[in-house]
């Protein structure tokens, strides 16, 4: 049976950015669909027609959620998430040490759970918010690996990371709880 | 999934379930269809189904569209020669 479900991350990605009222409308639609096609083609057709379906869908449902206001909830989060990174570094340099190199090794844990957390925090407020705070993470974390802000040398896998990183704690860490507490309801 | 299927199927084009979604839930704030949610079933992974009714507002604003194509379209057919 596993076999014939549709590509799990196309059904992820369109769990993390369908607005709420039609979510399951049409991660419905598309897997009772996909379970049609995969019985008159082959399962790689079927899977190209979702991935297709997933990827031509995903800015029609950006758009909508981004006339919902989703993005003043998402600027919202972003600045609930400067605060707290601020006062995280201020006590770092305050009680740990106000060494740069500790707070270069620090930074990475700080900026992972602040993202988590704001993740956490605009899905808990509307899950469309996130891939929005998502683009936020990865707009300022692009200008400040621009503006070099960090003084002393970092390899280059260091800003990398935290490009690559961030928006994913933003988007899966949501995820994640959302599919722990399914789990849990379903015991 | 049927709406999307009957416009594939009428103007031969390949839809995406987003531009449907997103046209229904624009006429559903207008107030021209009203939706509803069914019961979900295990062909569709246990997802429920979004049902669609048209509206009195958005049969009166149908009827004005197919009146507006009808009069743009009147004597088109005997023209065709002479354009």
């Amino acid at each position: 049976m596993r076999g014939c479900l549709p590509p799990p991350f196309a059904c992820w990605l369109l769990e993390s950015v369908l607005p709420d009222p039609y979510r399951e409308a049409i991660l419905g639609d598309l897997i009772e669909e996909y379970m049609l096609r995969i019985e008159s083609t082959s399962r790689f057709t079927a899977s190209g027609w979702f991935w297709s379906q997933t990827c031509r869908s995903v800015h029609f449902m950006l758009w909508s959620s981004l006339r919902k206001g989703n993005c003043f909830i998402a600027m919202g989060v972003y600045i609930f998430m400067a605060t707290l990174k601020f006062a995280a570094d201020l006590l770092i340099s305050k009680l740990v040490s106000p060494e740069q190199t500790t707070q270069i090794i620090l930074a990475p844990i700080v900026f992972l759970t602040t993202a988590a957390i704001g993740g956490c925090v605009a899905a808990k407020i509307r899950r469309g918010a996130t891939i929005f705070l998502a683009l936020l993470v990865t707009i300022t974390v692009a200008i400040l690996i621009d503006l070099k802000v960090c003084a002393i040398p970092v390899p280059w896998w260091y800003p990398l990371g935290f490009l690559t990183l961030g928006p994913l704690a933003v988007i899966i860490t949501p995820a994640l709880f959302g599919r722990a507490k399914q789990q849990r309801v379903v015991r | 999934m049927i709406v999307r299927r009957e416009i594939e199927e009428r103007t031969g084009r390949n839809i995406s379930i987003g531009a449907v979604y997103a046209t229904l839930e624009r006429l559903e704030a207008k107030g021209y269809v009203s939706s509803f949610t069914g019961k979900p079933t295990p062909e569709r992974g246990g997802r429920a189904k979004r049902l669609f009714r048209v509206e009195a507002a958005g049969k009166r604003a149908l009827q004005i569209s197919e009146q507006t194509i009808r009069s743009m379209t009147a004597g088109l057919k005997d023209r065709w020669r002479t354009i």
